[in-house]
């Protein structure tokens, strides 16, 4: 016997929707594997929801295939597909307790009464509600209510869990809070989670995968850290954090080496790996990340190499401080961002700043 | 501000004096309905059990209201359930249709009817009456319901499929129990309005008048009205009652959602 690649739990093959005149999903092709944390992230209208839909059953596929553990999902219903759903609104049934909330899915099941009640307290235990089983759903708190959403959705124990923008509903402390929890409780159960969200920091922390998705389509589908900082277009690279984008001209491409001359920077050598969408000769920009370059304080010495700029902004965040600072020949100011280590002074609007930058931190978009 | 204080309650005493001399000309005994009062009695009251018309008009009047209630609702149920869930062509008007008795005059709708019904040679019966009063119930039955159906987050309905409900099922056990509040509402709205109902009625009654009409047919024998004014104070008490049982159950369901409460008919 041979040891077979891992079969993917959900595989999507040019997954296209329209609705009436709307181009929704214009050929989506995935495969997720079975235990990952699979982030679906974009800009509202992005087409994600509908593709988290797509998947649970509640939206058909124009054209276009989707398998669920190797199965055709084409005619089956959501009520029958091995998924369940953590809505953004948590749908909790108001008229029911917590308890009958998160045994609502059991009421088909051949168990006991016993035994459904003892699942039932198994999965409030697993997200943290021990005895809040006889509570009325709508006297619940916003956290609360999405426990009970995850508990009543991971009590069937689907092969996916599908999860349309959690915390965005919740405050910020709630949402950081559970952030984590959901990572801890997704190793735990081991299920395939798949999380919507327009939240790129969501999205990082929490994912072992994400796809960033633009108009109905995935523009890049890499784990968070190939996603940061390879990102495969201005596009994608704008949506995830912040960059600094400089033109620049490409000179030529030899044995895996690519020649460039950025304006402001000068010429420089950059890896074929630092060129994710490929190599052209001609104008095209670089990006630089805020926190690869450096404001150089006395007695510092470049790493790599050094510019002279002139500070134009501030903003002090307390752990950090974010300059924008202007550099000969470059025609927007580029960011720049500092952890603010003891001793390290901030410098103020105006003051001159010698800026470090290395080769490696380019990104070429062509 | 005196002024308007003043203004207020004067309007209030004008709007619910007149109903308030029902009870008082009940209770008078005295067959004239007239001022100075006489001394109190519940004769009228037994003597008001003593009139088999009177009492068949009655069981024709609960048939009819408990008909029209029934009818309008389950009606309301189906056209609040598609105009909040549904898109569909013509919805606009369609629903404007529906809605158009609650500003026509009664007696326009009471007279056209009479009118199709007699150029279909159908006779007038008890369920002639029922029909036309499920016309002028629906637009309250819809409007209550739809407030109740409006206030049900689409999510839910969802939430209950992705668990392994089918659609009936997710009916029966989220939106029904969900809606039942505004279903009981409408139910005692409907049949209320049923039973108070004369105009319609009044064209569309057969053989056998509802009470409304079968207290107007009265007003012609001076005798009778004492006996009138007893059967008034009963239904004046009945409709309060029923009422307040409504808004009570309406009240009910916004809590239970946990809703905030936007109007309602108390």
């Amino acid at each position: 016997m041979t040891l077979s690649a891992p079969r993917p739990i959900i595989a999507l093959r040019d997954v296209q929707k329209y609705y009436s005149d709307y181009h929704a999903l214009r050929g989506i092709t995935a495969e997720i594997q079975q235990g990952e944390f699979f982030s679906l992230l974009g800009p509202s209208g992005c087409g994600k929801t509908t593709l988290l839909r797509t998947i649970a059953g509640f939206e058909d596929v124009s054209s276009g295939t989707v398998h669920i553990d190797g199965k055709d999902m084409d005619g089956v219903p959501a009520n029958v597909r091995p998924t369940n759903m953590v809505f953004q609104s948590y749908a909790i049934f108001p008229h029911l307790t917590v308890a009958e909330n998160v045994g609502f899915g059991l009421r088909r099941a051949a168990l006991s009464r016993t035994e459904k009640a003892a699942e039932v307290d198994a999965a409030l235990k697993m997200v943290g509600l021990t005895g809040y089983g006889g509570r009325a759903a709508h006297a619940l708190s916003g956290g609360q209510r999405q426990r009970v959403a995850l508990a009543r959705a991971l009590i069937l124990k689907p092969k996916v869990l599908l999860l349309d923008e959690p915390l965005s509903a919740l405050d910020k402390k709630m949402r950081e809070q559970m952030q984590i929890e959901l990572r801890r409780l997704q190793r735990q159960v081991g299920i395939t989670f798949i999380l919507v969200t327009h939240d790129q920091e969501e999205a990082l922390i929490m994912s072992d995968r994400i796809a960033v998705m633009f108009e109905g389509q995935i523009a890049q589908l890499a784990s968070p850290q190939q996603l940061y900082r390879r990102p495969i277009s201005r596009q994608v690279a704008e949506f995830i954090g912040v960059m600094n984008f400089l033109p620049v001209q490409v000179l030529g491409e030899n044995g895996g080496r690519v020649q460039l001359n950025v304006a402001g920077l000068g010429a420089c050598e950059i890896t074929a790996e630092q060129c994710p969408s490929g190599v052209q000769i001609g104008a095209a920009s670089v990006g630089l990340r805020p926190e690869t370059l450096t404001v150089l304080f006395e007695g510092e010495v470049a790493r790599g190499r050094e510019l002279l700029g002139r500070v134009e902004e501030v903003q002090y965040f307390g752990d950090m401080t974010s300059y924008e600072v202007s550099l000969p020949d470059v025609a927007r100011p580029v960011s720049i961002s500092m952890r603010n280590l003891v001793g390290r002074q901030v410098l103020e609007r105006g003051a001159p700043a010698r800026v470090a930058w290395e080769e490696g931190a380019l990104v070429l978009f062509c | 501000m005196k002024a308007l204080k003043l203004y207020a309650v004067g309007y209030l005493v004008f709007l619910y004096a007149p109903i308030l001399l029902l009870p008082l000309f009940a209770f008078n005994d005295a067959k004239v309905i007239s001022f100075p009062l006489s001394g109190f009695t519940t004769h009228w009251f037994t003597e008001m059990t003593k009139i088999p018309a009177l009492y068949a008009a009655f069981k024709n009047s609960l048939t009819i209201a408990l008909c029209a209630a029934l009818i309008s609702t389950i009606l309301g149920i189906f056209a609040a359930r598609a105009a909040t869930r549904f898109s569909f062509a013509g919805k606009g008007p369609i629903m404007g249709l529906i809605m158009l008795p609650l500003v026509l005059p009664d007696v326009i709708v009471a007279i056209s009817l009479l009118v199709v019904l007699l150029q279909l040679g159908i006779a007038l019966q008890t369920w002639t009456v029922i029909m036309g009063h499920v016309l002028i119930c629906l637009p309250f039955s819809i409007a209550i319901l739809n407030a109740a159906f409006q206030a049900l987050d689409r999510s839910l309905e969802e939430a209950a499929i992705d668990l392994g409900e089918t659609r009936v099922s997710t009916f029966r056990l989220v939106i029904l129990p969900l809606v039942m509040p505004g279903i009981i509402s409408s139910l005692l709205i409907a049949f209320t309005i049923s039973f108070d109902e004369f105009i319609v009625s009044y064209f569309l009654t057969g053989s056998s008048p509802t009470l409304p009409v079968y207290i107007y047919g009265q007003f012609r024998y001076p005798a009778k009205v004492p006996v009138i004014m007893a059967l008034g104070t009963l239904l004046v008490l009945g409709s309060f009652v029923l009422l307040s049982i409504a808004e009570y159950f309406r009240r009910r369901g916004i809590k239970r959602r946990g809703g905030q409460d936007t109007g309602g008919f108390l």
